[in-house]
């Protein structure tokens, strides 16, 4: 889709708008290199694949984006914005949200309360407005309570609004985390391997909730996982991560079939 | 439960807690004083160890802030109890806000320890005679007398007792708030998964340090009420010892429930008490306390007042599940069928909730 500048005359190609745009990221842990002048960019409406081997530093790269994580040198521009030192909840603030790989749920909170939450963190109300139950108080209460009963109807979990998190079964789990990050209306998700955990029949119904959250909440996505089939299956461009260096990247076809990437990967499988 | 028979709940334990004291001896009512002022400190504990997981063991550090307050300026400058209160809250809330800072970089176990090490740093160093004599009145005990209040004097043990129960209630309205409210669930997130509430935007750092000041500031109230219901102030009432004892019996009643916090507190004045009327030496007390607490983390470990909420919940819910559905959820179910099926789910519906009609 946005992908026809390729396709225009060399001389006329023009530079497409980039949300999310990481330049020559390194990441030494001690004397490794996790991660190696890794560059990626990610265009508006766009869903990206990051793949790679065990180790090959994906993780590491999402902690940069998101700012878990600050890299040793190279920058994180978001929607023309670079990020530098920003915290996460900063960061969070400008519209960018991540998943997690290990889920990170409120397993104490139930589902409803963990979608309220992420609509809670975006709101300027202190402790003492609760306190006294301000009228703003209950107004963004009821707010973000609509709003998170929204997001639960479309994830098909309004009949677990009630549930504790920790007590719902992981399918579940995973599609409550993704709807914790939607809630703030993010403009880039990063999702770290939602198919972690998943079986064939649950992957592929992932795939399809991505593409139609894509649709529905008109949000960009980059996206790390191990799961080919799903990473084919919704991606618009690939990248092609390996001993913390970028080996490649292109359009899922294109990688498919890369010589480097079958060695690199997909590895013994093949050779 | 539901918001009515909460309310009506309420309303019958509001009653008893006014009516029932002025039948007991001057004694007992003091010692339900002290018991309310007690459960202040365990709301402050329901706020920190409940909602943000953490466990402190300098509660009382902070309730001597508030003690010392009141007893150096009362005492030792002739000040208004109205205007060295406040004063002593938003101290303890300070020193509250002061040991989070390093608290922020630790957690868990670390941070427990903290605790303990700022509990000590009071009893040995900034209390011990010697160090601060006008403010810890050195050898000698502040003798603080019982303040009016609107003009009312607060000299009789019952009015006493209905001032404190006054401002243990709304202690406990504003941590019932805090907890249903945005701060509950964003303590509560933080508690859960820190860097997934960070990622969410949330503040960690400022949702901390408003966290322990403010539970230390509820302390702080309690120290400078039981100044005034004790009518001194000494040391040897603020020590780790007692921290150790009130983070106890926070467990063991349930540190997620505020009404933990009356249960905690009567438990710590009226178990001595009973223990004396059995012919046992009070100083047992600690012991029977840890005995409890051992049993409690096998039995009910969500802590026994929880337990027993979730029990009454369970019940509760069994009835209404019976009940038919509320209006606004029927409307729901009726939009998100197909305009085509709704004839059948505008069928199926009569059976669904027809049971209790």
């Amino acid at each position: 889709m946005t992908r026809t500048t390729a396709s225009m005359p060399q001389g006329r190609l023009i530079k497409p708008p980039s949300l999310l745009e990481v330049e020559h990221i390194t990441v030494r842990f001690g004397g490794v290199r996790a991660l190696d002048d890794a560059s990626l960019r990610v265009n508006t409406g766009e869903i990206v694949g990051l793949i790679g081997p065990n180790g090959a530093g994906k993780t590491t790269f999402f902690n940069c984006v998101s700012g878990v994580l600050k890299p040793d040198s190279g920058r994180v521009v978001f929607d023309g914005h670079e990020l530098g030192d920003l915290p996460p909840h900063r960061r969070s603030r400008l519209g960018l949200a991540r998943t997690f790989q290990n889920l990170q749920l409120f397993s104490g909170l139930t589902a409803l309360e963990n979608l309220m939450v992420a609509v809670d963190a975006r709101s300027q109300r202190g402790m003492l407005a609760d306190a006294f139950r301000t009228p703003l108080a209950r107004l963004e209460e009821r707010k973000a309570e609509e709003r998170a009963r929204a997001v639960l109807h479309f994830l098909h979990l309004s009949d677990r609004a009630d549930t504790l998190a920790g007590d719902l079964p992981v399918g579940l789990q995973r599609r409550l985390d993704l709807g914790r990050a939607l809630v703030g209306r993010p403009r880039v998700l990063l999702l770290d391997e939602p198919a972690a955990g998943l079986d064939t029949r649950e992957t592929a119904e992932l795939a399809e909730l991505l593409l139609r959250v894509r649709d529905r909440f008109n949000v960009t996505m980059l996206l790390v996982d191990h799961d080919m089939a799903l990473v084919m299956r919704v991606c618009d461009h690939i990248y092609v991560l390996d001993f913390g260096e970028m080996l490649t990247q292109g359009p899922p076809a294109q990688i498919r079939q890369d010589e480097t990437v079958i060695r690199a990967y997909l590895g013994e499988a093949v050779v | 439960m539901s918001p009515g028979l909460r309310r009506g709940f309420l309303a019958v334990v509001a009653l008893v807690a006014i009516v029932w004291p002025a039948l007991l001896s001057d004694f007992s009512r003091s010692l339900a004083t002290d018991g309310l002022i007690f459960g202040l400190i365990v709301l402050s504990l329901v706020l920190l160890t409940g909602f943000v997981g953490q466990t402190s063991f300098c509660q009382y550090s902070f309730a001597a802030v508030g003690a010392f307050t009141v007893g150096s300026l009362v005492a030792g400058h002739h000040w208004s109890f109205w205007l060295a209160m406040p004063l002593g809250v938003t101290a303890a809330a300070v020193v509250g806000a002061l040991v989070a800072i390093p608290a922020l970089r630790l957690t868990g176990l670390f941070l427990t320890i903290l605790t303990v090490a700022v509990a000590l740093f009071f009893d040995r160093f900034v209390l011990a005679p010697g160090t601060w004599d006008s403010y810890s009145g050195g050898l000698s005990p502040w003798v603080v007398g019982r303040p009016a209040f609107l003009g009312v004097n607060l000299d009789t043990s019952y009015r006493f007792y209905l001032f404190v129960l006054g401002a243990f209630a709304l202690c406990s309205l504003l941590v019932w708030n805090f907890r249903r409210g945005k701060t509950g669930r964003v303590l509560r997130a933080i508690r859960d998964a820190e860097i997934a509430a960070s990622t969410l935007g949330i503040n960690l750092t400022a949702w901390k340090l408003a966290a322990f000041a403010t539970s230390a500031g509820l302390a702080g109230l309690a120290g400078s009420l039981l100044a005034v219901s004790v009518g001194s102030v000494s040391t040897g009432g603020y020590d780790f010892i007692h921290s150790l004892g009130v983070a106890a019996v926070a467990t063991v009643m349930g540190v997620s429930s505020v009404a933990s916090a009356a249960a905690g507190g009567l438990f710590l004045v009226y178990g001595p008490e009973i223990l004396r009327r059995l012919h046992v030496s009070p100083q047992w007390f600690n012991l029977v306390t840890g005995a409890l607490l051992i049993v409690q983390l096998i039995v009910t470990p969500d802590g026994m007042v929880t337990d027993v909420q979730h029990k009454l919940q369970h019940l509760l819910q069994h009835r209404a599940a019976r009940r038919p559905a509320r209006a606004g959820e029927v409307d729901l179910a009726v939009a998100e069928t197909p305009a085509g099926a709704r004839g059948e789910a505008a069928a199926t519906r009569p059976v669904r909730t027809g049971g209790a009609q």
